[in-house]
């Protein structure tokens, strides 16, 4: 009789998850399959299937646009994630002294994050309008050298699209290294005080390194967030001035929709995929190296005992 | 609470906190008010903070030239419905994962999140076909089945925390006095959940509404929601700050207010679950 509901309820357990992998694997294993199919043939305007083996791979790096739109991400990538998670942290430091009204600010904190990325572009578009923003205003306010216009440059446009991600990005890290510090014992700080060890020492080689965790969810935030990165390219440079803020993605959805050359859309769009799919694959096979790890452990414990 | 703080050092802490809170809220507070200026106040230099002649010109203009309440409709019933359907699949998987695991459970998780990080440039071009074969292409249906799709793992993983918080003796209890699997879903696990429940949905909205990836490149002119709506402010709209400042304002406020009501699960959300 128990056995029997046992029975159904696992059966129950399955059924309700069969429409979720329904979902996952008919999107992303099979879309991604098509992706990578294409990838290797000859597609120009719609796909066809004449394979041409890695030539669409060979052309896309000779690209100077792709070039520069893969140089783009790493600068964009690493700054974004080195400065988000050092403002991140020391907002979440100052946030941890006892503020007053600390939930409404952290609200205001995470405010820039529930905005879409389209409406930061074009408010931050705006701001660094050499005629009309923070440039503008300073100069206004009497420092009339005063420059500001990242986005106007070839050069230092790419950072005008980092100052953005940063504002976007810091105060949702705050709120996750927040809840890693608020995570820690308080008799750490007690400890640290009694042996006379003075505070950022305690912050750089207690704290932090006992906050892997919340980092780490950050981190990964951070870089999902990176990869993907395209609605705010659009909305506030559209990927120039020239070439010089293109993004993968970007260049991805140009070379389908302007260039109609599918199959090098592909091949770039299975280049963005490959990094992803190599890391996940690699957690994935950390986890079942130590789970079988694990019952090594147990069946050699048994043996012995 | 880390450590004890003097209340001198409290208050000089607290200022230092707002400023940067200020700081960053400014961009947001600037356009809302450059929504009210006149398009010469907007430019004028020095800029005008408060005293300026306040207007809604700008709103009317913006709603005539490019319809803004069809654009908020599609919003609406994209992030709505395609949250409400993401839902209705996400609880019996996260109630499954959540009090009857295997020994798979955490890997179908972990795999199941891990299609989120993937870049939707992956997939975009066979469902792009797809949607055209189907007749899909610039319409809401469309729209919600794709959110839907892409969200999903989040709204599972959400659920999945929030379940896994309940204890599962209270749900074999009800089992036990005879409720069918239904009756024990939707009567003694949601009721409980509700809070995480409202969470997830209230991050799915946003997420949804926000999604511009997607929106920008499977619709045109008949389903587009907010986000399409400004990013056809962008470039041609440049010497009209105001104009795009009310444009701005009218896509983000329903987002600004729905968090102002409900902080404590907004942050929850944000965090996607790693803050209590």
């Amino acid at each position: 009789m128990a056995q029997a509901r046992k029975r159904r309820l696992r059966l129950s357990a399955i059924i309700g998850t069969v429409p979720m992998m329904i979902v996952a694997i008919g999107v992303y294993v099979i879309g991604i399959a098509f992706t990578v199919f294409w990838s290797f043939t000859d597609s120009k305007l719609f796909p066809n299937s004449t394979l041409v083996g890695f030539k669409q791979y060979h052309r896309l790096w000779q690209d100077d646009r792709w070039l520069v739109a893969v140089q783009n991400i790493w600068i964009f990538g690493i700054l974004l994630m080195v400065f988000a998670l050092a403002f991140g942290f020391l907002l979440a430091v100052f946030m941890d002294q006892e503020i007053r009204q600390e939930d409404l600010l952290r609200s205001i904190y995470l405010y820039p994050f529930a905005m879409s990325l389209i409406v930061t572009g074009l408010v931050w578009q705006w701001m660094l309008d050499p005629n009309f923003g923070i440039e503008h205003t300073v100069r206004s306010l009497g420092w009339a050298n005063f420059q500001f216009s990242p986005l106007v440059d070839p050069n230092t446009a790419i950072y005008g699209l980092v100052v953005a991600g940063i504002w976007q990005g810091s105060g949702v890290t705050m709120a996750i290294l927040l809840a890693g510090l608020r995570g820690i014992d308080a008799e750490i700080w007690k400890a640290a005080r009694i042996d006379g060890i003075p505070i950022w020492r305690v912050y750089i080689f207690i704290v932090i390194p006992m906050m892997r965790g919340s980092i780490g969810t950050a981190f990964v935030l951070i870089a999902v967030g990176v990869v993907r990165v395209y609605d705010l390219v659009v909305a506030m440079t559209g990927g120039g001035p020239g070439i010089s803020t293109n993004m993968p993605a970007v260049y991805v959805i140009d070379m389908i929709t302007k260039s109609y050359n599918v199959g090098q859309g592909m091949a770039a769009a299975t280049i963005m995929l490959l990094p992803v799919i190599a890391v996940i694959a690699l957690i994935g096979l950390g986890r079942i190296v130590s789970t079988r790890r694990k019952n090594a452990a147990i069946l050699r414990a048994e043996a012995t005992a | 609470m880390a450590r004890s703080v003097t209340t001198r050092r409290k208050i000089v802490y607290t200022v230092l906190a707002w400023g940067v809170g200020l700081l960053i809220f400014f961009p947001i507070l600037w356009t809302i008010l450059t929504s009210f200026k006149t398009e010469a106040d907007a430019i004028a230099a020095p800029p005008k903070f408060l005293f300026f002649h306040w207007t809604l010109e700008n709103y009317a203009v913006v709603q005539e030239r490019s319809d803004y309440m069809r654009h908020l409709w599609n919003s609406i019933v994209i992030a709505g419905g395609s949250t409400l359907l993401g839902t209705v699949v996400a609880v019996p998987a996260a109630w499954s994962m959540a009090f009857v695991p295997s020994r798979r459970t955490k890997d179908i998780l972990m795999w199941m999140l891990s299609t989120k990080m993937l870049p939707a440039v992956g997939v975009l071009y066979p469902i792009y076909l797809m949607f055209i074969q189907l007749g899909l292409l610039d319409t809401r249906t469309g729209l919600v089945i794709v959110m839907m799709l892409i969200n999903l793992p989040i709204i599972i993983w959400m659920l999945f925390t929030y379940f896994r918080e309940i204890p599962g003796e209270i749900l074999e209890a009800a089992r036990m006095d005879g409720a069918t699997l239904r009756a024990e879903i939707l009567y003694v696990l949601t009721p409980m959940a509700l809070p995480g429940i409202a969470s997830t949905i209230l991050l799915n909205v946003i997420l949804a509404w926000n999604e511009a990836f997607w929106t920008l490149n499977l619709t045109a002119a008949n389903a587009g929601p907010l986000t399409a709506f400004i990013a056809s402010y962008s470039s041609p709209e440049g010497l009209f700050f105001a104009k795009l400042s009310a444009a701005s304002v009218m896509a983000f406020a329903p987002i600004l207010v729905l968090g102002w009501f409900s902080q404590k699960q907004l942050v929850r959300g944000l965090t996607f679950g790693a803050v209590k």
